[in-house]
């Protein structure tokens, strides 16, 4: 019987270890430099776990998912259009304030998300006391910690993600509040959206969002060329 | 129409927002996440009171320096080639006699031809190549390591200071320090410098970024001339080559791409303890391409070159060019098919002085200097000229996929080859003052 094939999706910021990450989980022999962004290329690994053949695809590191640079619309893209079974967002461990931007982002667009709590030892080092378990309580989604590097983690990850896959476990999806103001607007745009285009990839709330954020990437993709330009 | 509804709905929204926060509306949302997230970390992390300086900021303390960040960084590169050529130079005699043994046995092949082609063209061409494999192996091992361990990125970073105090802005360093490896990935790098302005420019000198192909041009040069001061010598190709960029991208900004910069910041990696596998890997994924190209381009050129010399039709190639290069010290034709065909590869360069002087390996320098009757002096130049003149052919394609115009790949080949020739010559004529 042919293996069931997941495919994941390995996002993460530049220096997260995300790198690291993907050779361990691939053993791949592929090179990527360390300083910001080099990832650009679309690098991929496959390997076999429990019965199912994993493929990932390493996303280039990215803060965030705004369309600032080729980079983010390359990583946003593929989280959206590729439909990845699961996205692994590598998080940095010693420094969780920034690291969780990418992720709190890839939650809002609904993506299977899977936190791959990185670098778990220079944590420690600093003395850091990381409750994971609460914070994929908070979440709604699995965190699994790691020391890439060791190859600590490694198999609990692919555990999550199967779980993730098999839908054993379900993204909450998670609803953040803008502030009163904010979300009467997203609510008012999102009634204009739903009932003036077609249903598509991207969620009413979502396309809301980012029509106020100006993106300029989704608002042409939306309403077309002569439109993306245009502000208030 | 449901578009100018939403775009209606979405200006009005905008203008709503603007009135309550005096903010973009992207900037609160933006707000809100990093709220959620601190209010988040709260219940899931909790930090030391005090929190130690790492070990990784007090490094920066010292590496990152307004005054010793640039001589530190020059002093690891010099490091880095000392430790080099200190380890290579036997291994590099051990290869070059293994392929002076081979080169012997198949010139008794018959016919007569043949033996000259397999010995003199293939061996002595491809050999004179691969038997500095060694010397860029051990680079790229110290460059892995620099890189895997977070200074490569510091590097950069004090690169790009200076390149700020000279008004240049934008993250142009980052990419060119990996020139050092490959001037390839080098451009494709420039694609996370937002500014197109800025990302121009920096693909414009990133040609100027000695790589390793250049290496084995310098060996057998400095090697030759230069005894006692290889490291310095070839350590001063690289200097010239980051001098003229910044140079450059300083000259190009201000003259011919005009316009705004973008800003950004740049990011530290905390430093690592490289792990041997990690630097053992990247120098292997660098050093194959090497490899895969001496089996593949060097080959193939030095049988087109052994079989041009073999009907003499080398010669007479080499006659018409070189009387360019004669201001610069080495208007002998031979010379002048060696940069020819170096465009193909830099390391071609050494590939056809093999072919044309089928003499042992570890000869292959003193016999340049006696039969061309170089000196030092002439030596440098060429290095110089070298390092600087037309990108290989590989990196020309990248250009021209990167700019997506034939326009400026045709501008940067044309400036390079004025530059070599320039920098040549003014070295050859300035030196020839000093040194008579």
């Amino acid at each position: 019987m042919a293996k069931k094939v997941i495919t994941i999706a390995l996002a993460g910021n530049p220096n997260s270890g995300k790198t690291t990450v993907f050779n361990a989980l691939t053993g791949a022999k592929q090179h990527v430099g360390n300083w910001p962004g080099v990832t650009v290329e679309k690098k991929e690994g496959n390997l076999s776990f429990g019965g199912y053949r994993i493929k990932v695809v390493d996303l280039p590191g990215v803060y965030s998912l705004t369309a600032y640079s080729l980079d983010e619309i390359i990583a946003r893209d593929f989280v959206i259009d590729g439909q990845p079974d699961v996205v692994v967002d590598v998080v940095d461990a010693s420094n969780m304030e920034r690291n969780l931007y990418l992720a709190v982002q890839l939650l809002e667009m609904e993506a299977k998300l899977v936190i791959a709590l990185n670098m778990m030892d220079v944590a420690r080092s600093r003395e850091y006391r990381i409750d994971v378990g609460e914070l994929s309580r908070l979440l709604g989604v699995p965190a699994v910690p790691m020391v890439a590097s060791r190859n600590q983690g490694v198999e609990e990850l692919l555990r999550a993600v199967v779980d993730v896959a098999e839908g054993q476990v379900q993204a909450k999806g998670l609803r953040l509040n803008y502030g009163q103001e904010m979300e009467t607007e997203i609510s008012k745009l999102e009634e204009v959206i739903t009932a003036s285009l077609p249903s598509s990839v991207y969620s009413p709330r979502w396309l809301a969002l980012k029509l106020l954020e100006e993106d300029e990437e989704i608002t042409r993709k939306l309403l077309g060329e002569e439109w993306a330009k245009t502000k208030s | 129409m449901g578009k100018d509804e939403i775009i209606r709905a979405r200006n009005q929204s905008l203008a709503h927002l603007k009135r309550v926060y005096g903010d973009e509306a992207e900037i609160v949302a933006a707000d809100a996440r990093y709220g959620f997230i601190s209010g988040l970390l709260k219940d899931v992390l909790q930090k030391p009171a005090v929190e130690k300086l790492s070990s990784s900021d007090r490094v920066d303390r010292v590496v990152l320096n307004r005054w010793l960040g640039i001589p530190i960084f020059a002093a690891i590169l010099f490091g880095l080639f000392q430790f080099t050529f200190t380890l290579s130079t036997p291994l590099i005699g051990w290869i070059g006699q293994g392929f002076d043994w081979l080169g012997e046995l198949a010139s008794g092949i018959k016919p007569d031809w043949l033996g000259s082609l397999l010995a003199g063209g293939i061996i002595g061409g491809v050999g004179s190549v691969l038997s500095f494999v060694p010397v860029i192996l051990l680079l790229y091992l110290g460059l892995s390591a620099l890189e895997d361990s977070g200074y490569l990125a510091r590097a950069a970073f004090v690169m790009d200071r200076l390149m700020h105090r000279i008004g240049l802005h934008g993250r142009s360093f980052v990419p060119l320090v990996l020139g050092f490896g490959c001037n390839v990935p080098a451009i494709m790098a420039t694609r996370t410098i937002e500014n197109p302005k800025d990302r121009l420019v920096t693909i414009m000198v990133s040609p100027l970024m000695s790589c390793g192909a250049r290496l084995p041009i310098y060996m057998l040069f400095a090697g030759a001339f230069f005894t006692a001061y290889q490291g310095l010598v070839v350590f001063s190709m690289y200097g010239i080559g980051i001098v003229l960029a910044i140079f450059l991208a300083w000259l190009f900004r201000s003259r011919l791409v005009r316009g705004e910069s973008g800003h950004f910041v740049m990011e530290l990696p905390p430093y690592r303890l490289p792990t041997i596998t990690g630097v053992l890997t990247h120098m292997w994924e660098r050093g194959r391409t090497f490899l895969v190209r001496a089996g593949r381009i060097i080959l193939a050129m030095v049988m087109v070159i052994w079989l041009l010399d073999f009907i003499g039709a080398l010669e007479p190639i080499g006659r018409v060019i070189a009387p360019i290069f004669s201001p610069a010290g080495f208007g002998q034709w031979q010379a002048a098919v060696t940069l020819i065909f170096g465009i193909m590869a830099k390391e071609v360069v050494v590939g056809t002085f093999g072919v044309l002087f089928a003499v042992e390996e570890g000869l292959l320098g003193q016999t340049i200097a006696t039969q061309l009757g170089w000196t030092p002096l002439v030596a440098f130049a060429f290095m110089a000229m070298s390092l600087l003149y037309i990108p290989c052919m590989a990196t020309i394609v990248t250009i021209r996929r990167e700019t997506n115009s034939w326009k400026w790949t045709g501008f940067i080949v044309g400036y390079t080859l004025f530059l070599g020739w320039l920098v040549a010559t003014l070295i050859y004529q300035i030196g020839r003052i000093f040194i008579t």
